[in-house]
């Protein structure tokens, strides 16, 4: 037997919803579909495949202020910024569910960033599994799967009756204490098949390209326009600094990528990754390489967003192949 | 077309003339173009010029200066190219330009195929681009100009003052400062960009709407004269705003108040890059 909502009966669980959390939701903004805040349930827009942008910005917003430091009276008063209320993000993809996960092990290692770990902890994700996939999806091939409710604290799946309900945490449990769920017998639809994508060996033969001619071939046509760290949902670079304004200081960290020129500049003027093609390999490097070495994961949970928005098509599955390529034979980079 | 580009660029890599040629070849999807950078004769096989070749390739001549480059371009991105050897950004004897007759652009995402003239080419009037040193393609008359397709353009004409700004504030305010526009657009090349500088600091760190207003105004305003509607800046723009809108209008400001369009001639700079003495300010004018 399974959990199942109807479609009117999801409609109102999303309103009863909305009286105690923030929803955070698809929405149709223009052309785009993006998560945003709703007020009501009709607001949302679950036909919307991928959205333009991950909602890793709700866990880890484009700018937040750290701390601010304050003077009165001769004496200095340095303040937390407020704690944020409860969130939910609605009909999140597995895949971006599990781009929380990669996170968690960066901002949760100790010392834990409290910022994360407040919004984190304060954070239901209800889950959306997918029915059909996108030609740039490979998500199979990196750990997830269309219908993965291992990051997810509820799996909705469509089915023609409404939504199967899997409850998986006991975070996914409060959150559907005002559902209307009923028992039945409903046979889950099998998951879309997605193109496997071989990662074989790849931190080795990331490892092993390090000095390759390869990355300044493949960084000729790099616009270094930072679009792949922006919509990905794994990335997480940042850039701190503070903010004067009438005597009262703001620490802020706001996004940024290593795909900026000046990204790694220091005082003075060096940068010690000076080429197109030293900035391109930390980029795949950090995703295949680094971050593999040090959380076992690789950084990328296959969402396909890098591949369809890069605007000169750098796609993170060829660049894989061809680095399993160069190991063998030295092949010519497809740039 | 692509045999033509192909033998050009072969024997150009084989008498050395050039050590580059920058053109498209097919993308992962294998339906859409990307850019594509030949060295060596074997590789200028996967040359190809179709109606997805959308990228403004120019503005990779800036980072091979000194280096002789052969380089295929469409009339817009001719008209770009004409703006950076005015700019002196690039040498016109470093470069040997490839230009293609351009049937126009379709619209694609990536992964599919696209049927739709994109909305700069419906409006275009050169299929032949201005400048070139082989032309590729049958040519052809050229079109008749006509009125900007998208309808926001009339809608925001009409615009009170404080209506537009609602509309722009709404477009802005999903602004990511990624600066993906400035990355791909050939005008905009500064070692120093205004809104990287940190002493004086013009814009601050924080990505809220003050600072993606300030970012687009200026950055728009730093390409009137200049920006020649390649629409690059919109295409890569991962959340859609219509930069090509901003752009669009400036263009017609400074057409109508100089008698100037960016890239059509040799030799002549941009009208916000001279003084004469002469010459209307179109301030209480
Ligand atoms: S999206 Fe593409 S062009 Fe832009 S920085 Fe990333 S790899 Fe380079
Ligand atoms: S690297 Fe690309 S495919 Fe992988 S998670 Fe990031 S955006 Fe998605
Ligand atoms: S501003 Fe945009 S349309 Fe104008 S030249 Fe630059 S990239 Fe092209
Ligand atoms: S926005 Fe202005 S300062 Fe920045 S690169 Fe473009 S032209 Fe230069
Ligand atoms: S490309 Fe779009 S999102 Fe990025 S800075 Fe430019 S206007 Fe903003």
């Amino acid at each position: 037997m399974s959990q199942l909502i109807s479609r009117s009966d999801l409609t109102a669980w999303i309103n009863a919803l909305l009286a105690e959390y923030t929803v955070i939701a698809p929405t149709k903004v223009d052309s785009l579909a993006l998560y945003q805040p709703v007020k009501r349930a009709d607001d949302i827009f679950m036909d919307f495949g991928i959205t333009a942008l991950s909602p890793k910005e709700w866990l880890f917003p484009p700018t937040e202020t750290l701390f601010t430091i304050t003077t009165q009276d001769g004496t200095m008063k340095l303040e937390a910024p407020p704690l944020d209320g409860k969130n939910l993000i609605f009909a999140i993809r597995p895949c971006d569910a599990r781009g929380f996960r990669l996170l968690d092990k960066v901002f949760l290692a100790p010392p834990a960033d409290t910022h994360y770990a407040q919004r984190r902890q304060n954070t239901t994700l209800i889950g959306l599994a997918c029915s059909k996939a996108l030609p740039q999806c490979f998500c199979t091939s990196v750990g997830g799967a269309p219908n993965d409710a291992s990051d997810v604290d509820v799996l909705l799946t469509e089915v023609e009756e409404g939504y199967l309900v899997n409850i998986v945490t006991e975070k996914g449990q409060a959150a559907v204490a005002q559902a209307k769920l009923i028992e039945k017998d409903v046979t889950p639809p099998s998951p879309p098949n997605l193109k496997p994508v071989s990662t074989e060996g790849i931190v080795e033969a990331t490892l092993r390209a390090y000095n390759d001619d390869y990355w300044e071939r493949l960084a000729d046509r790099c616009t270094h326009c930072n679009v792949c760290a922006f919509v990905c949902p794994a990335c997480y670079c940042f850039d701190v600094r503070d903010h004067i304004n009438q005597g009262k200081t703001e620490r802020l960290r706001c996004w940024d990528s290593c795909q900026a020129p000046g990204f790694t500049r220091v005082a003075g003027g060096y940068t010690p990754r000076p080429t197109k093609g030293a900035r391109l390999r930390q980029r795949f490097g950090h995703k295949l390489l680094y971050y593999p070495q040090q959380y076992g994961d690789l950084l990328c949970v296959g969402c396909g967003r890098c591949i369809a928005s890069c605007p000169v098509n750098i796609d993170i599955r060829e660049v894989m192949e061809d680095l399993q390529k160069l190991g063998v034979k030295s092949v010519s980079a497809r740039a | 077309m692509n045999q033509a580009i192909r033998d050009k660029a072969k024997e150009l890599l084989a008498s050395g003339a050039v050590s580059c040629v920058i053109g498209y070849d097919v993308g992962s999807d294998g339906i859409n173009a990307r850019p594509f950078f030949a060295y060596t004769e074997e590789e200028a096989d996967g040359l190809a010029f179709d109606q997805t070749c959308t990228h403004n390739l120019v503005k990779y001549l800036i980072d091979r200066a000194g280096k002789a480059t052969a380089i295929v371009v469409k009339p817009c991105d001719a008209r770009a190219l004409t703006v950076l050897i005015n700019e002196k950004q690039v040498k016109r004897e470093e470069v040997f330009i490839i230009g293609a007759v351009c049937h126009g652009i379709i619209e694609s995402t990536w992964g599919q195929k696209g049927s739709d003239l994109q909305g700069r080419c419906q409006t275009c009037t050169q299929h032949t681009p201005l400048v070139y040193d082989l032309l590729v393609g049958e040519p052809m008359a050229e079109p008749t100009p006509k009125a900007p397709l998208d309808h926001r353009a009339a809608t925001l004409a009409n615009m009170s003052v404080a209506e537009r700004a609602a509309f722009w504030a709404e477009q802005f305010q999903r602004c990511l400062r990624c600066n993906a526009c400035r990355q791909v657009c050939p005008g905009c090349y500064c070692a120093e960009c205004f809104v990287d500088q940190l002493d004086p600091e013009w814009v601050g760190i924080r990505i809220d709407l003050p600072e993606k207003w300030l970012w687009n105004t200026i950055r728009a305003f730093h390409l009137a004269g200049r920006c020649v509607g390649c629409d690059e800046c919109q295409r890569v723009c991962p959340v859609n705003i219509p930069l090509g809108l901003l752009n669009h209008k400036l263009e017609e400001e400074v057409a109508t108040l100089f008698d100037f369009r960016p890239g059509v001639k040799a030799d002549v700079p941009a009208p916000l890059e001279t003084f004469k003495k002469d010459e209307k300010l179109g301030i209480g004018e």
